[in-house]
């Protein structure tokens, strides 16, 4: 049986998750969805605004789901199994997880990813951040939580460009890809007829960075939230990556706070690799490489190791791993 | 649950999922359990070359887990490369960090330790 897949959907507050939702949930794409809002604080405003898919909607109490209650999600989600199962409601397409404007959505992936239970039912398909188009940058300078949330995106939505200038929008653009160069970036306003779009389809398409001659290494400071995409000559040794990575995430995990791409193990088709902190997803399996590029292409988004470490890490493991690491392009976070 | 000695699996550690077997599916004897050992010592193999740095050596147990020793003749019982790191750095008391400068020195002078 197919796992049900889940979509994480977070953004500062304000930056119109919940708008965004309501909309896209008027469209037939998103009719058989269950939402879980995680709720901040007593009165559920937000909840009163999913009301109309009120047998679906599960509140989460207390607040931030990542450390404290995020038993409540599995309590949550577990109770949807359950009336699933038992018949008491039919089989849901996906289930959409809005977090409170504050939280880190690594733990609801987590704990998607190591609950006994869930890992066999579900599957964390997508993180979806929105942005706001007028008060982004002010978020994104002001609050950390904000870089965070950016910085684990598979796909930022910049929301109310009906209401920001154009100059606004390419520096937000310009900035979202400083933080996170591997996330696919949309956008959205006030009277867009299909917000649903961002919910189904493919959600694991990688960004292809292309290829500089020369990245320069030196802009990229420890402090700052900086990301660096390597490529790598030949296919790689998968239990030489593995070795390495998992050591990696073990000294290091919480300053990489994310690492995607497409791996050429010598197969067929490449396989994903896809983690936030500490945890990566199970590798899967794609039968074709994208755009007939066939390469390594991975992208790690951290805080506090600079870039030249980690590719000078690679190049020292390059005859464990069987392959050359090359830095294609590094960014600093503006 | 592994059959030998009765120690629960609850989670797959993600280097399990190898490129072509689609998971650690446990099967005795025929090709299938040849190569999951082959993969294994492989592994071994791959992972002392970067332990010999600390002076620790990982060995392959019945096929089913690793032990990791050091030269003090302490050892650890290993079911990962999930609880492999963990192990490390209990023993040498620091976490194995692969940015560590003088581990990068160190590879790149004897590529093959």
């Amino acid at each position: 049986m197919p796992k049900i897949p889940v979509i994480i959907l977070s953004g500062f507050l304000g930056s119109g998750k919940t708008s965004l939702l309501t909309k896209a949930l008027k469209q037939n794409e998103l009719q058989n969805s269950a939402i879980i809002v995680n709720e901040f604080g007593k009165i559920g405003l937000d909840h009163h605004l999913l009301s109309r898919v009120e047998e679906r909607t599960l509140l989460l109490g207390g607040g931030c789901v990542c450390c404290s209650t995020r038993e409540d999600l599995v309590a949550a989600i577990l109770a949807l199994l359950n009336d699933m199962q038992s018949g008491v409601q039919q089989k849901v397409d996906r289930v959409i997880v809005e977090t409170t404007g504050l939280a880190d959505p690594s733990p609801i992936w987590f704990t998607i990813l190591r609950h006994p239970v869930l890992q066999h039912h579900f599957d964390v398909d997508r993180i979806l951040v929105t942005l706001d188009a007028v008060n982004g940058m002010f978020h994104l300078d002001q609050h950390e939580e904000s870089i965070k949330q950016t910085a684990v995106a598979d796909q930022i939505i910049i929301t109310k460009t009906d209401i920001a200038s154009g100059e606004q929008i390419e520096q937000l653009l310009e900035r979202i890809a400083s933080i996170n160069p591997a996330a696919s970036i949309g956008t959205t306003h006030a009277d867009d007829p299909d917000g649903s779009r961002f919910f189904v389809g493919d959600a694991q398409a990688v960004r292809t960075v292309q290829a500089v001659d020369s990245a320069d290494l030196a802009k990229a400071h420890a402090g700052d939230t900086c990301s660096i995409s390597i490529r790598f000559d030949r296919p790689l040794d998968w239990h030489a990556f593995g070795l390495w990575l998992s050591m990696l995430l073990h000294a290091r995990g919480t300053a990489i706070l994310r690492v995607k791409g497409l791996l050429d193990l010598g197969g067929e088709g490449p396989v994903s690799l896809n983690g936030v902190q500490h945890i990566i997803h199970p590798p899967e399996h794609l039968d074709h490489w994208p755009e007939g590029i066939r390469a390594s292409n991975i992208v790690f988004i951290m805080k506090q190791v600079e870039p030249q470490q980690i590719l000078d890490s690679l190049l020292a493991f390059q005859h464990v791993l069987g392959a050359v690491p090359y830095a294609l392009e590094v960014k600093t976070a503006i | 649950m592994c059959v030998l000695c009765g120690g629960f699996v609850l989670q797959e550690h993600w280097t399990e999922k190898s490129s072509d077997d689609g998971g650690a599916i446990m099967t005795v004897g025929g090709d299938s359990g040849r190569n999951r050992q082959r993969q294994r010592l492989l592994r071994t193999n791959m992972a002392n070359r970067i332990l010999g740095y600390y002076g620790l050596k990982m060995e392959d147990w019945n096929g089913s887990k690793y032990i990791l020793r050091d030269s003090k003749g302490s050892s650890e019982i290993v079911y990962d490369l999930g609880s492999l790191w963990p192990a490390v750095e209990k023993m040498i008391r620091k976490a194995a960090d692969p940015l560590d400068p003088q581990l990068i020195e160190r590879m790149q002078e004897n590529p093959r330790i």
